[in-house]
């Protein structure tokens, strides 16, 4: 036994097939999805940037109830809320979310009873300054409008499983 | 002032601007080679873990070495407040410096012209072990002065580590010269056309270099070979999950650039000593057309290419040593084994029939 | 007498008489409840805390049966009452099930959200769904005034507003109209609620029909940091607590004290928070050139310790305001001593009180809670309703219980129960000191009579000889009278008085009081004045005094001063008030004043030093210390000291002449009787409404309509 365990120590026995199974792995089809030019798939209840959304007619849907501030772990959210004036329905004055806090753990929309914040596909939104990361509600209605349409798809493929 | 005066320093002149015009022309040529192995090594330690390796950079990531030689040079280089900051600039220069000094002695092929090198040393392998044993220097001197305890860790593995496995090259590369007869690389590569293929019969073909009667020390060579230069299975001294990065923790930018540029000059020159002392140099691998057309530089790196592709293998496929176990294969295996050898190979020798 | 209950599985006795849920609680069962509360009638409409009665055919509603309506078990044993059986379980679920039905599910966003009775009894008593699939029923909106924000949808008809209003408050305004679907809380005319109480609906309300207007949708009760501290709006001492979220304070709601405010406040306690907002001193202020401009503290400090210094002791003059704490008057005082200022004082002008006479001759003797028990009531210029409006409830709360006579000398005002006017001024008062008047019967054969002297009596140059009148008609109302009842009371208008008057912050050997300060000013006598938060006094002195105005607001004072060093509101510093019954209650800060304001002993101390006359403490607790081996009764917070001297004797020993003048009303706008008040938007807003009130016949107002002072004044139920 130790003889053939010097033998096959000698001859690499071991190495010598490692060496063939890493030429199997080596001709086998590369997985590397190229990046910049192609793209995984996403799933529709992936959680990337977020997004305020507005009703079809134009309206906002927060309704300033500051429930995703207060569910937020990570002390991202901040809201502060007041009668609009026109017709002094409860809305927020200020929506802010620092994205350099948030992790992504998605509670917000959970929250969220009226689907206003919803955490998008995008995730292709990084910035050269951190400023910049410190989204307000111009900017996340701005990203609601622009990803209206994935997010709706999104949480219509989703709705069967909630 | 004499015309004596002035032929000797003609002659001299030209000497010298020829010595250093092949200098120039050997390190630029290293150099660009050394960037596509580079290349080479991660692609294809990426190709066995099925990804597609850097290509972005020019086709196919052509140009990766070349960016990232641009990215570290026109990094900023940060000098940690309690470093030496003499030696800890000196250290990569000593292991860049050391290692393509190298190369003075490394014959790249032999033809009607002449002998392909820069300096045709008699005791040329006595050189390459001197210079590759003081390649520690730069290491340890770079652990040293970084001042900060995982340089240090990783410099002293370093050191323990390159003594030991030097000891067996340097066996296993006594049992060559016990072959071939000579300290002089060209010879021995030379001494390689005849061997077992011939002694058959058959015409001068890669039977006949000393990978075959000496397969053991192959063997052995190639893996203190990877030792020798910290390459992985070996890499302690770097051993990122372990100690971050080892002696190049507090480098960063030119400096960093220089370690790196200093180990894969080493990893080649270990590609070229184990393709002249076993394989062959620059020989065809059967004379015969139309493999002797091709010139022997080509055959020559053809064969580094491929050592260097076993190393690169050896880097995807083995996961890295424990240190004992690294201390344990060098003094109690291959010391002793290559010991053995030396006196086998000699006994064979005198006693064979050979001499 | 005592009755027997077994109360799911405990046997407890309770007092007879009390309400089935009262035992219930006694026994440690928890009822839920939406129309009961413990200090309205009982209404019995919400059905929420049906509980099984072992014999019973059906659950009973335990707000509404006394322990003494139930049957009594045939073979005699205790009545046993489960709370937690499958019957009540499933009775409530019922219950929820129809009180849901038409509540909208807009829990997100109403204010009411997250501190709201039926949100959290529906998770706790409810179940998942509803089998209600009709239309849900909408209601139109009712504008009850700018303090409440109606959703009347919301609304589950416990009738605690409208009991509120009657029965507390004292203003017929709100009713329950319609049956069924249809019924509806309203004020019959559709304007708004008139009432100094009327935003206590607020927190009465189960649900989220009646809310804030004035805060509404700005904050939740989960992001507010809760701060119990004291009110000054007035001299009552009202137990509030200040919810502010970061640098804000948000909003302030009672705090339960039955000693003093039961768990009412005033709307001005409630509203004034906008007012801590706006015209704040944020920074200190130099007058140069005419004007006043920004500058630092150096400047500003340097410039106050250059012109004290340089100024004879006897021509500087310093006032305390209404709203300052017993700490910076202490340091004040102290500085002052030291300084050998003589001219100190913080009343008002002409107010006769007097601390070298037994303390009991400035207070408010048998307390608030003493109320309870008085059995005649004789108003002396005032109008309680408007001075401490808290105070007034607990008349009327004593006179719905029935048993008590009340009577005012003063003007005529519309109060929230019915009294006997017994004449405008000192005129009638003699008469009632001689004994010649009725009510002098009435008050000598009380068991318990109270005499309550008010600003109207007190605050006039013949303040002292009035009192002394007053103090006469207790005295002899107070003869063969309980050993420890004190019937003379000082109700108080200005929430640092009594600390004040406590720590001797009066007018030293030789020096002069508010009303001589000014005049000396008038004749060139005084050179500096210096005021701690003072705005209540004849505006402006004479050009040629140097003012320095310590405080928070940029009101009367700040705009004359030439100087402006600033302070803290009361809701941004710790500080010690005592109430109008010597009551020592300790407000705490609850948000930090804004810009370089620092708090306002701290000021006085660096100040001292800066004059060379370093004041002996560091910290409050240092100066807590100091204060309390001056004033000890201070030390007792949230406690009485009660009266063991009659201050009678010592009051009549100052008798005088006394005018013909009748006593004046001292509060002309309940809503702007302060600073803080003063830069208050909601307060301004009130205030108008009142104003308008006053002119409009469509408004039930409360100041001068005779009708509705004769409506308000019809008999109770």
């Amino acid at each position: 036994m130790a003889i053939a365990q010097a033998v096959r120590s000698m001859f690499l026995t071991e190495f010598v097939s490692a060496f063939f199974l890493a030429m199997r792995y080596f001709f086998m089809p590369k997985k590397t999805v190229n990046y910049p030019f192609e793209k995984g798939p996403l799933s529709p209840r992936f959680r990337g940037e977020h997004a305020l959304r507005r009703y079809p007619n134009g309206q906002e849907r927060c309704i300033a109830c500051k429930l995703c501030e207060a569910i937020c772990p990570a002390l991202a959210i901040t809201i502060e809320a007041g009668p609009r004036r026109n017709d002094g329905t409860r809305r927020t004055t200020r929506y802010d979310i620092d994205m350099t806090k948030c992790i992504y753990c998605g509670l917000c929309q959970e929250a969220c009873p009226v689907e206003a914040i919803v955490e998008g596909p995008n995730f292709e939104f990084a910035t050269e300054t951190r400023e910049e990361l410190f989204y307000d509600k111009e900017r996340l209605l701005d990203n609601g409008d622009r990803w209206e349409r994935e997010i709706a798809k999104n949480i219509g493929l989703d709705a069967k499983f909630r | 002032m004499t015309q004596e005066t002035i032929d000797t320093l003609w002659t001299y002149g030209i000497w010298l601007l020829t010595v250093i015009g092949f200098s120039l022309l050997m390190i630029v040529g290293l150099l660009l080679i050394i960037a596509y192995l580079l290349l080479m090594d991660r692609k294809v330690w990426a190709a066995v873990q099925m990804r597609k390796g850097p290509n972005v950079v020019g086709p196919f990531g052509l140009f990766q070495s070349f960016a990232d030689l641009l990215k570290f040079v026109f990094k900023e280089p940060v000098i940690p407040a309690g470093a030496d900051k003499g030696v800890f600039l000196a250290a990569p220069v000593a292991t860049a410096t050391l290692a393509l000094t190298a190369w003075a002695v490394i014959p790249v092929s032999e033809n009607d012209w002449g002998r392909w090198v820069i300096a045709d040393l008699n005791v040329g392998v006595l050189y390459l072990l001197a210079i590759s044993s003081l390649g520690v220097y730069g290491i340890i001197m770079g652990g040293w002065a970084s001042n900060s305890k995982y340089p240090f860790m990783g410099s002293l593995r370093s050191a323990a580590q390159m003594v030991s496995y030097e000891v067996s090259i340097g066996l296993v590369i006594v049992t060559v010269l016990l072959c071939a007869g000579s300290l002089n690389l060209t010879e021995i590569v030379n001494a390689q056309q005849e061997g077992l293929g011939t002694g058959i019969g058959l015409p001068n073909s890669f039977l006949d270099w000393y990978w075959l009667p000496l397969l053991p020390m192959f063997v052995v060579f190639f893996i203190s070979a990877l030792a020798e230069t910290n390459r992985p299975p070996f890499d302690l001294p770097e051993a990122e999950s372990e100690l971050v990065a080892g002696f190049m923790v507090e480098y960063s930018s030119t400096p960093y650039l220089l370690f790196m540029l200093g180990e894969y000059v080493a990893i080649t020159t270990m590609c070229a000593l184990t393709t002249i002392l076993f394989l062959g140099g620059w020989l065809p691998p059967i004379d015969v057309a139309p493999f002797n057309w091709i010139p022997g530089f080509f055959w020559f790196l053809l064969k580094v290419v491929a050592v260097f592709f076993m190393f690169a293998m050896v880097k995807a496929m083995v996961p890295r040593y424990r240190y004992d176990q690294l201390m344990r294969l060098g003094w109690k295996v291959f010391l002793p084994l290559s010991l053995l050898m030396v006196v086998v190979v000699a006994g064979v020798l005198q006693y064979g029939g050979f001499v | 007498m005592s009755k027997k209950l077994i109360i799911d599985d405990t046997e407890i006795e309770v007092e007879d008489g009390i309400t089935l849920l009262q035992a219930c609680e006694q026994a440690g069962a928890e009822i839920p409840r939406f129309c009961y509360h413990e200090r309205l009638s009982i209404a019995g409409n919400c059905r929420m805390c049906l509980v099984e009665v072992k014999g019973a055919p059906k659950p009973i509603a335990s707000c509404a049966q006394t322990v003494n309506e139930l049957r009594p078990n045939p073979d005699g044993s205790p009545n046993v009452i489960l709370t937690k059986s499958a019957l009540v379980k499933k009775a409530r679920e019922g219950v929820m099930e129809f009180l849901l039905i038409n509540h909208p599910l807009d829990c997100p966003i109403c204010d009411q959200g997250g501190e709201c009775d039926l949100q959290d009894q529906a998770m706790a008593y409810g179940v998942g769904g509803s089998r209600y699939v009709e239309n849900k029923r909408a209601v139109e909106e009712k504008y009850l005034g700018p303090l409440i924000r109606t959703f009347m949808t919301r609304c589950i008809h416990c009738t605690r507003c409208v009991r509120f209003m009657t029965e507390v408050a004292g203003v017929d305004e709100l009713g329950l109209i319609g049956r069924g679907e249809d019924a509806e809380i309203t004020t019959y005319l559709e304007h708004g609620m008139l009432s100094e109480l009327s935003a206590n609906v607020n927190d009465l309300c189960p649900v989220g029909a009646l809310t804030h207007r004035p805060w509404s949708n700005t904050a939740r009760p989960w992001e507010l940091r809760k701060t119990e501290t004291i009110d000054v709006m007035d001299a009552v001492g009202s137990n509030i607590r200040v919810d502010s979220r970061g640098p804000e304070v948000m909003r302030i709601l009672p705090r339960n004290n039955d000693s003093v405010n039961e768990e009412w406040i005033s709307d001005k306690t409630r509203h004034v928070w906008d007012g801590l907002k706006t015209q704040r001193l944020d920074q200190p202020y130099v007058r140069r050139g005419g004007k006043l401009r920004p500058a630092t503290w150096e400047e500003a400090l340097g410039v106050v310790t250059q012109k004290l210094a340089q100024t004879e002791a006897s021509r500087i003059g310093v006032i305390a305001g209404d709203l300052c704490g017993a700490e910076e008057m202490f340091a004040l005082k102290s500085l002052m001593d030291r300084m050998g200022v003589a001219n100190v004082d913080c009343r008002a002008a002409h107010e006769a009180f007097d601390p070298s006479l037994p303390r009991s001759s400035y207070l408010f003797n048998t307390t608030i809670e003493g109320i309870d028990d008085a059995d005649a009531i004789l108003l002396v210029g005032t109008n309680p309703r408007l001075e401490a409006p808290i105070l007034n409830a607990r008349i009327r709360k004593r006179y719905l219980k029935g048993g008590c006579e009340i009577a005012l000398v003063g003007a005529q005002v519309p109060l929230t129960y019915r009294y006997e006017h017994l004449g405008t001024g000192p005129a009638a008062l003699s008469e009632l000191a001689d004994g010649k008047h009725a009510f002098a019967e009435i008050l000598s054969k009380a068991k318990a009579p109270m005499v309550i002297v008010g600003a109207g009596a007190y605050r006039r140059f013949d303040g002292e000889a009035v009192m002394a009148l007053a103090a006469r008609i207790a005295r002899a109302a107070g003869k063969d009278k309980a050993a420890d009842w004190r019937v003379f009371n000082v109700l108080h208008t200005a929430a640092a008085r009594v600390a004040g008057l406590d720590l001797g912050f009066v007018p030293g050997k030789g020096g002069l009081d508010t009303a001589g300060m000014l005049e000396f000013a008038k004749h060139d006598g005084l050179e500096v004045l210096y005021l701690l938060g003072a705005d209540e006094f004849d505006m402006p002195p004479p050009d040629d005094v140097f003012v320095i105005y310590q405080g928070s607001h940029g009101d009367a004072g700040a705009h004359r001063a030439d100087v402006i060093l600033p302070g803290s509101a009361y809701t941004e510093k710790s500080a010690t008030y005592a109430n109008t019954e010597g009551r020592v209650q300790l407000g705490l800060k609850a948000v930090f004043a804004p810009g370089e304001a620092k708090e306002d002993w701290a000021i006085l101390r660096a100040l001292s030093a800066q004059l060379g006359h370093t004041l002996p403490f560091d910290n409050l607790t240092e100066l807590r210390a100091a204060m309390y081996k001056q004033a000890p009764q201070l030390q007792r917070i949230d406690d009485v000291t009660p009266a063991t001297e009659d201050p009678c004797s010592a009051l009549i020993a100052r008798e005088g002449k006394v005018s013909d003048t009748p006593f004046a009303e001292v509060i002309s706008d309940f809503y702007l009787t302060n600073p803080i008040a003063r830069a208050s938007r909601v307060m301004a807003q009130l205030s108008a409404l009142k104003a308008a009130a006053a002119t409009d016949a469509r408004v039930t107002p409360f100041g001068t309509d005779e009708a509705s002072v004769q409506y308000q004044m019809s008999p109770e139920a």
